[in-house]
């Protein structure tokens, strides 16, 4: 085994280039959400912290608190992943599941249908679906044929007939479709690591197969579908491109559209830089509380 | 912002040039420089202080406090000319590429390959989807352009931030032999120091009279159909601008002042959006010239090059033009201007003059029209007339052309100061954030 500086020597670029590109950028996100914009509406960052403006700050905090202007869009934004998410869990977990342990000779075929999507960008794959799931497209006219779209209506998940007319089911759809490969994924790669002999063990102590699976299987693949969870959360907090090809609509605004809307043009850009900053404040304690519940796994599989 | 030094250049009073252009329409020749009086400028409006503007004295017109040109059509602006510009007998350069910064789908591909053909050049169109998304952009300096396709009321700001370069007149002859006299040197662009026109449009209603039975004109304004199109839910198109949009619940309220700055009628006009946004669940784009033939929206507020352009490129196999209907506010409705500028960053801005020269060809223009765009050049040689009466256009969309008469009669959304800009992007925030 080779001695550990090399191992250091080796790591090292990436992680300054990690460090110097998230730290410059973040700093350059801080800066204009506590700087100033010109007549012209430029945004004019103030990099010393001791010319700071929190006026913006102050702002975006007042806007995304209940009764704000950004409180609904906020609501909004959290409702559709926390939706999108319920749903990964529950066609991702199955996949993984079948994909990592009962698949056999066909774990390669799942794994290679897995990745196929990622040969096609993201934005490409969302243009396909406009014309898709437009009033003359296939996916339309085979929902009707199916009387899908009825049900849909009888439900009260689609206002009309039209999927691309800012319906917010369309927009949570299309966030599952876009994402649930990254859900997958890793938990996929921690169901295929489970030990084999603890699942053995349960069998042999008269646990019958549900048993095993609820309380060994499924407390074991936690760190999985944490981490697969984290992972698709962090994005679609940000995403706005998805809602604005599969909708457009005020009416399913979310907090990136909302960002982005602020940053493009206009004299707020800072509000959108500081809109960003609350944005990953929030974010952070998903994060903080994927390493702690990631910790105590641990631990607990350490002892 | 740093000034160029007041080289004490002679002058000559801003009224006697506007009325020359008035009277003479193109007695231009000369841009500032080669004239030969001494009357100072005073900029009418505040804040001018008779320096002109940005520190040219050659400049004037009315201005807001931050020093932001505010043309409008009784009160013309000569922009300051910051920069020297490309002199006549530079060569033009050749090989490399020629960087276009413009909207999506607003030029022919067959025109810019002849024009690379022509000059040996690459040309590349970079797009945007709002000019203030290309303002913010240009402004950060990451991207860079020879060409930049704008608006009048955009072009102060560019001018301002210094992202295009004065003109050389004499590079650009067709503009004096082949434009709309009005044209020239209009009044948000005396001169012209920087911008030629592109296109004319009006802004109105297109929507698909085999699904949306509908007559604008008959309604107390032609906006109403908008807001009565509740059978239309999701497929009912707003502009994707914000001075459009709120101008169009403006207009619907019964003004047909473009350019308020009032915040009781921007508000009204928002809370009037959201209304409609309520009824029909409005798309916010810009793309009803693909959308509206392919019936994803059947009804929406657009632009009248759209409905052209629409018939042009992107009717669907089977479908008709004749399901393609348009009408517009004639009296005191938005009917104005595109313009194309030299970005101060171009490589080759004598290319660049040879561009915007070769764009107002009577051919390429001609030819950019019907065969792509859709949106009208305002041409002396395109008569609108005898297109529909060939049949190059259809006749039901004979509301999509623009005419001199209206082009000079009408209504336009105008730089607005600082502070009623933000009153109105704010409004639009709020909108789009409902």
């Amino acid at each position: 085994m080779a001695p550990r500086w090399i191992w250091r020597l080796l790591a090292t670029p990436a992680l300054v280039w990690l460090a110097v590109f998230f730290l410059v950028a973040f700093y350059a996100i801080v800066s204009v959400g506590m700087g100033n914009v010109t007549t012209l509406f430029e945004p004019v960052p103030h990099w010393n912290p001791l010319h700071w403006n929190v006026g913006y700050l102050w702002q975006a905090i007042k806007d995304v608190a209940p009764g704000g202007q950004t409180w609904n869009v906020f609501v909004r934004t959290v409702f559709y992943v926390v939706a999108a998410m319920a749903i990964s869990l529950a066609i991702g977990y199955p996949v993984a599941y079948y994909a990592a342990r009962h698949a056999g000779r066909r774990r390669g075929l799942i794994l290679v249908l897995l990745v196929l999507p990622f040969w096609i960008s993201y934005i490409m794959r969302m243009f396909a679906w406009t014309n898709l799931l437009a009033s003359d497209g296939y996916a339309a006219r085979g929902m009707h044929a199916l009387s899908i779209d009825s049900l849909f209506n009888s439900l009260g998940l689609l206002d009309g007939t039209d999927w691309l007319g800012g319906q917010s089911v369309t927009v949570i759809l299309a966030l599952v479709y876009g994402y649930v490969p990254f859900f997958i994924l890793p938990l996929y790669a921690s169901l295929d690591r489970l030990d084999q002999r603890l699942i053995e063990a349960a069998r042999d102590l008269g646990a019958p197969p549900r048993d095993a699976f609820r309380r060994v299987i499924l407390p074991l693949s936690r760190p999985g579908i944490l981490a697969g969870m984290v992972l698709i959360a962090l994005p679609m907090f940000g995403d706005y491109y998805t809602q604005d090809l599969m909708s457009g609509s005020p009416n399913t605004t979310m907090i990136g559209n909302a960002i982005n809307g602020y940053v493009q043009g206009g004299p707020d850009k800072s509000l959108g830089a500081a809109l960003t900053l609350l944005l990953s404040a929030f974010l952070l304690i998903f994060m903080l509380f994927y390493l702690r519940s990631m910790r105590r796994e641990q631990v607990q599989a350490g002892s | 912002m740093t000034n160029p030094p007041d080289r004490g250049i002679s002058r000559r009073s801003l009224l006697r040039r506007a009325g020359a252009v008035a009277l003479g329409g193109a007695a231009v020749a000369g841009v500032a420089g080669c004239e030969n009086t001494t009357t100072p400028v005073p900029a009418s409006g505040a804040g001018g202080g008779g320096k002109g503007l940005l520190g040219d004295p050659t400049a004037g017109g009315p201005v807001d406090a931050a020093g932001i040109p505010l043309a409008r059509r009784d009160y013309p602006v000569t922009l300051p000319k910051i920069g020297d510009s490309v002199s006549s007998s530079a060569k033009v350069e050749r090989g490399g590429e020629l960087r276009i910064y413009n909207y999506a789908d607003y030029l022919d591909p067959g025109v810019i390959k002849a024009f690379g053909k022509l000059h040996d050049v690459r040309v590349t169109v970079t797009t945007f989807e709002t000019l203030d998304e290309a303002f913010s952009k240009l402004s950060t300096g990451g991207l860079e352009f020879d060409v930049i396709f704008s608006t009048p009321d955009q072009l102060s700001r560019l001018v301002g931030r210094q992202l295009v370069q004065p003109l050389n007149l004499e590079l650009v002859p067709n503009l004096q032999t082949n434009v709309w006299p009005e044209t020239i040197s209009p009044f948000y662009d005396i001169g012209p120091r920087y911008s030629v026109p592109y296109v004319v449009y009006t802004t109105g209603v297109g929507w698909r009279n085999d699904i949306v039975k509908v007559n604008p004109n008959a309604l107390p304004t032609v906006w109403d159909a908008l807001w009565d199109a509740r059978g239309q839910r999701g497929k009912v198109q707003l502009l994707n601008d914000p001075r459009e949009a709120i101008g169009m619940a403006i207009m619907r309220s019964g003004s047909v002042d473009l350019n308020t700055e009032d915040q009781k009628t921007i508000d009204a006009a928002v809370a009037q959006l959201e209304k409609l946004d309520q009824d029909v669940r409005v798309k916010v784009s810009i793309s009803a010239y693909e959308q509206l033939p392919a019936g994803r929206i059947t009804i929406g507020q657009m632009w009248s090059g759209d409905m052209l352009n629409a018939v042009i490129s992107y009717l669907p196999k089977g479908t008709p033009a004749s399901v393609l209907s348009y009408a517009y506010q004639e009296v005191g409705g938005p009917v104005f201007n595109d313009v194309i500028t030299v970005a101060s960053a171009a490589r080759k801005p004598v290319l660049a003059h040879q561009f915007l020269n070769y764009m107002l060809n009577p051919k390429v223009a001609y030819d950019n029209f019907v065969n792509f765009v859709g949106y009208q050049p305002p041409q002396n040689s395109i008569d609108a007339a005898s297109l529909f009466k060939d049949g190059v256009l259809p006749a039901n969309l004979r509301s999509a052309i623009v005419t001199r008469e209206a082009y000079a009669n009408g209504n336009a959304y105008l730089t607005l100061t600082a502070e009623g800009q933000r009153r109105w992007d704010r409004g639009w925030a709020k909108f789009r954030t409902s």
